[in-house]
């Protein structure tokens, strides 16, 4: 047991426990005076994350291979789940995207995320000698567009952004040619005057909003505003927690989710801030780090996935925050309020520590009990389950 | 950390190959790239541009609330009050607090239940989009179940507020209507001047009388609270308050009780000879006090504040004789016979006449040119000297001394210095009274003329203006300051209508000193021959004012029958009105007077008995008898 802790990575353990932490404080300060114990959602974050990490500690002792055999029912059962919530799921501001069961909202398109990671990295892993082939690179791309034209159709637009940014983060790395990633986004371009003709309203509204939020600071520009004024006011330190004029009094709206790095801009300062944007630099670079020093190309790309995964969305939610990027409704992984999206990226983690812990173990079915550790030949001829 | 194995190293038979250690690196760099840029960007808001965003988040927070102070109120002489500050329930909007979107179906809402119309709501509301974090008021007087539906009905009304405020309520707005003016909305095109003082667009200001001219002491000057509020507008703490300023109150001259006698004295002659309009000043010779001022037909201040109806309001704006106006001070009118004194004085100050100088008045005085000038009494008077041409007011020998007569070569006095006299009497000039609207009149003279008749002067026009007739214009407060300033020994008197301002716990602010215009250039010699001429025309039987005589006290005065150009009458004459203006007691002028009748006809049948009778009753304090005679007042014996 002391030996499986000592594989644990700590920088990733520790960045994720901070992340979660700085949730857990800011949605200490708007929770409902009312709302005692479980009720509170603080309350609720801390333990869910408590159990999240605990799960993902447990994670670590499988070995990640294990997905690999599990990546194809896996990634079924997502895309089964994407068209069931377009068909049966809540109706809630103008979009299908979750399905209550009991007390419990389930979110099939945080799942599918990592569904799709593993769904990637087994087709790009298994095909490792191939990725430079165009055919490759388009039969992957179809994979993506998958789950992303479905959640497209919730309608989320930014969710499905995502999928394409993890897919060619992961297909980069894998090897494809320049031009075949750069093909896509030549087409995405392309298409851009025809997707405008086509968006909804609420997306048009949303980019123009972006490259102009005084415009209209009333209606749709307000939450960027708000956001830019919460952050611009912490200043060096914030006004402390629990401070501040903007999240107190709900100038700043959407606080708990997408727009709960405002808040914290606001209470704790440029401190808080750089202090946050270190932990998830630091968590993503481990990620990196660790998928640099898996012991195969599956754990590799998982691990790039992953990596790509937590980066767009801090990114995309920070950005949109502080008024470099379009509104998306992006949330911010395990900081903001959102039990799907914390249990998933809690499991993505696991996934990480999983990967680092076996980057030199026995192989999947031991063969050897002294094998040097980092160069362990993974069995079968092309996937990396010793099959 | 363990160095990154090369992928070639691990290439070998049956290994794995694990590549893209090189854009794994890239992609870390891009990461970091990324992340980067978000902590410079997060450097600008939160260092370099923070003091911007704390000011707006500062702003976000802090609902400036204006604080209106209560309009100061007015009182009669006595500290009767004479207007109240009525509560009234008004609604107002906050105009960040209503989405755009959701506008339409509120002031739907609101019109139905304020009973405003839509398209005023929606003005006002466009008006107040320009500063969405001050409230603007919506509708100025909703009937309280209204008050109290829209309060319930808030939620369905996004930052509609009702408040409590007040309107004015006049106690005697019937019988003060010219006087106190009334308020109501500014003139869209005074919006913006009385925004630089600090009056809102939505305030109600004083728009006629007292309530206009002292529109800035009456108001005071706002106080302000600033108040914590979250987004939805709930307020939570107080952050600052500076209290108002308290408007000032004023306390007039007029005494209600006279006011309102002398105004029913008036308006009872006025039905005794059918004529329909008059107006009276009375004032205190001393000290300029005015003590009464009535012009009819006027208007209740009520139907102003209260919301007239629009047809209350039609009849007063298509009334011929246009109520609306304060015709004692606004009203221009020949001042006919009234203004012999004035060339009287003239004449003897110039040496044109002595007090004993004869002229002879034969009835008619023609020109060489051929144009005939008729005395009021066809046989003439004979020989006159000046107190006698006053007392029976002789048109003959004011023509002979300010026009000159050619057959006697007497020169007169000419027009130029008889307008200098004129002026010095304080006409063609406002007398400065605190009222708004104040006409100056009209002194011609031959470069006025020239300007704006194209005409040349002639001695015809010096003969009329001599008499109060052709083109001089005066209005009766100028009559009255004139006879003022006769009774008083020579002082024109600035006309004083605000006695003082009191501040909000009744002690004087401000009390108002009489005020001396112009002392008249006359000497007391001639002064006492033109009160000797005025005392002669009341109390002796040739004089023209018999029906002036008071039995309390002995009045003395001057009528005028003043023509002007209209339909003429079956013996071929012009209409005219009627005068009479003068100050009692003769020895010790407590009160100076002007009457002017409309269409009167003769002063000395319309407008002497009012004189009489106002009199009377400042002397007695008891209303006289209801007036009983009607005689035929074209009657041609007291012509003018």
């Amino acid at each position: 047991m002391l030996l499986r802790l000592a594989r644990i990575e700590w920088a990733i353990v520790v960045s994720t426990i901070a992340l979660v932490a700085f949730g857990v404080l800011m949605l200490s300060t708007t929770a409902d005076p009312g709302a005692n114990g479980l009720q509170n959602q603080a309350v609720q974050k801390a333990i869910l994350g408590a159990v999240g990490l605990g799960v993902a500690f447990a994670m670590a002792q499988i070995d990640y291979r294990a997905l690999h055999g599990i990546a194809v029912p896996l990634f079924l059962a997502g895309v089964l789940a994407l068209v069931m919530v377009l068909l049966v799921g809540d109706f809630d501001l103008g979009a299908r995207r979750w399905f209550e069961v009991g007390a419990i909202v389930i979110q099939p398109s945080e799942f599918m995320k990592v569904a799709a990671v593993v769904a990637f990295a087994k087709y790009l892993a298994d095909r490792r000698d191939s990725t430079r082939a165009f055919r490759t690179v388009m039969v992957s791309l179809g994979l993506m567009l998958i789950p992303a034209g479905l959640i497209f159709l919730q309608p989320d637009l930014g969710t499905a952004l995502i999928f394409g940014a993890i897919w060619m983060a992961m297909v980069f790395v894998a090897g494809a040619q320049w031009w075949h990633l750069l093909m896509p986004v030549a087409i995405a371009l392309a298409a851009f005057p025809f997707a405008w003709f086509f968006a909804q309203d609420y997306m048009r509204q949303r980019f123009v909003t972006f490259l102009d939020p005084g415009s209209d600071p009333l209606g749709a520009g307000y939450n960027v505003l708000q956001a830019r004024i919460s952050i611009g006011s912490g200043g060096w330190l914030g006004h402390g927690l629990g401070q501040g004029s903007q999240s107190q009094l709900e100038f700043l709206r959407v606080r708990d989710t997408d727009f709960i790095f405002a808040m914290l801009g606001e209470q704790l300062g440029l401190a808080g801030t750089i202090g946050l944007l270190a932990f998830f630099t630091l968590l993503i670079v481990q990620a990196l780090v660790i998928g640099l020093r898996a012991r195969d190309m599956f754990g590799r790309l998982l691990a790039i996935g992953i990596a790509a995964m937590i980066f767009t969305q801090s990114f995309v939610n920070i950005g949109m925050n502080v008024g470099l990027m379009p509104v998306t409704g992006i949330t911010l992984p395990l900081v903001s309020l959102g039990k799907n999206s914390l249990l998933v990226t809690l499991l993505s983690v696991g996934i990480l520590l999983s990967i680092h812990a076996h980057r030199g173990a026995a192989p999947f079915r031991q063969q050897s009990m002294h094998v040097v550790r980092g160069s362990l030949p993974a069995a079968g001829p092309r996937g990396g389950l010793g099959r | 950390m363990e160095a990154h194995p090369r992928p070639a190293a691990r290439t070998g038979a049956g290994q794995p190959r694990i590549s893209g250690t090189r854009r794994a690196l890239l992609l870390g760099g891009a990461a970091i790239a990324g992340n980067t840029a978000l902590a410079a960007r997060l450097w600008q808001l939160q260092v370099v541009e923070s003091d911007a965003y704390r000011v707006q988040a500062a702003q976000n927070r802090a609902r400036t609330r204006p604080i209106q102070p209560l309009r100061g109120l007015i009182y009669d002489r006595n500290r009767e009050p004479l207007v109240a500050n009525a509560p009234v329930f008004s609604v107002w909007l906050r105009p960040a607090e209503l989405p755009p979107e959701r506008e339409g179906p509120v002031l739907a809402n609101l019109a139905v239940l304020s009973g405003e119309r839509s398209e005023d709501l929606q003005f006002k509301l466009n008006q107040a989009r320009t500063a969405p974090d001050t409230p603007a008021r919506l509708a100025r007087a909703v009937p309280r179940e209204s008050a109290l539906t829209i309060e319930e009905r808030r939620h369905d009304l996004p930052g509609i507020t009702v408040r409590t405020g007040t309107r004015r309520e006049y106690a005697h707005g019937d019988v003060f209507g010219h006087i106190l003016g009334f308020t109501g909305p500014i003139p869209a095109e005074d919006v913006e001047s009385y925004r630089r003082q600090g009056v809102r667009f939505d305030e109600d200001i004083g728009l006629a009388g007292v309530e206009r001219s002292l529109q800035t002491q009456l108001r005071g000057r706002d106080g302000e609270q600033r108040l914590e509020a979250d987004a939805f507008g709930r307020t939570l703490n107080e952050l600052s308050f500076r209290p108002p300023q308290v408007g000032q109150h004023a306390v007039l001259t007029i005494a209600l009780n006279e006011q309102k006698a002398i105004r029913e004295i008036l308006a009872r002659h006025l039905a005794l000879r059918d004529r329909g309009a008059g107006a009276v000043v009375v004032l205190r010779p001393d000290s300029g006090d005015v003590v009464a001022m009535v012009s009819l037909p006027d208007y209740d201040s009520n139907i102003f504040t209260r919301g007239a109806s629009s047809e209350s309001f039609a009849l007063l704006v298509s009334d011929p004789r246009r109520p609306l106006i304060n015709h004692a001070i606004s009203g221009l009118y020949p001042p006919g016979s009234t203004y012999k004194v004035i060339t009287a004085s003239g004449a003897l100050e110039a040496g044109v006449v002595l007090p004993q100088s004869k002229i002879h008045c034969d009835g008619r005085l023609i020109l060489p040119s051929g144009w005939a000038f008729d005395d009021w009494l066809p046989q003439g008077h004979g020989l006159v000297d000046l107190e006698r041409a006053i007392a029976e007011s002789c048109n003959i020998y004011f023509y002979n001394v300010s026009g000159g007569n050619p057959y006697t070569r007497l020169q007169g006095l000419g027009n130029r210095r008889l307008a200098e006299f004129e002026r010095s009497f304080g006409f063609g000039e406002r007398t400065g009274i605190d009222l708004p609207g104040e006409a100056s009149g009209l002194v011609p003279t031959s470069e006025w003329k020239n300007k704006n008749l194209q005409q040349p002067w002639v001695t015809g026009d010096t003969y009329h203006a001599a008499i109060g007739q052709g083109l001089v214009q005066v209005t009766p407060l100028q009559i009255a300051s004139m006879y003022a300033a006769i009774g008083n020994g020579g002082r024109v008197m600035r006309p004083r209508l605000i006695d003082r301002m009191l501040d909000q716990h009744g002690n004087v602010a401000v009390r108002t000193a009489p005020q001396v215009r112009s002392v008249l250039p006359i000497s007391d010699e001639h002064l006492r021959l033109l009160q000797s001429g005025l005392y002669r025309a009341v109390n002796e039987p040739a004089g023209t004012g018999p029906r002036a005589r008071s039995s309390h006290t002995v009045v003395a005065g001057k009528t005028g029958t003043a023509e002007y150009s209209g339909l003429r009458d079956a013996e071929g004459r012009l209409p005219s009105h009627a005068w009479f203006a003068g100050y009692a007691p003769a020895e010790q002028p407590q009160y100076a007077f002007a009457v002017l009748v409309r269409d009167g006809g003769e002063g000395s049948f319309a407008a002497a008995p009012i004189a009489r009778d106002i009199v009377d009753y400042l002397m007695t304090g008891d209303m006289p008898p209801l007036p009983q005679e009607r005689p035929d007042f074209v009657s041609p014996d007291h012509r003018l």
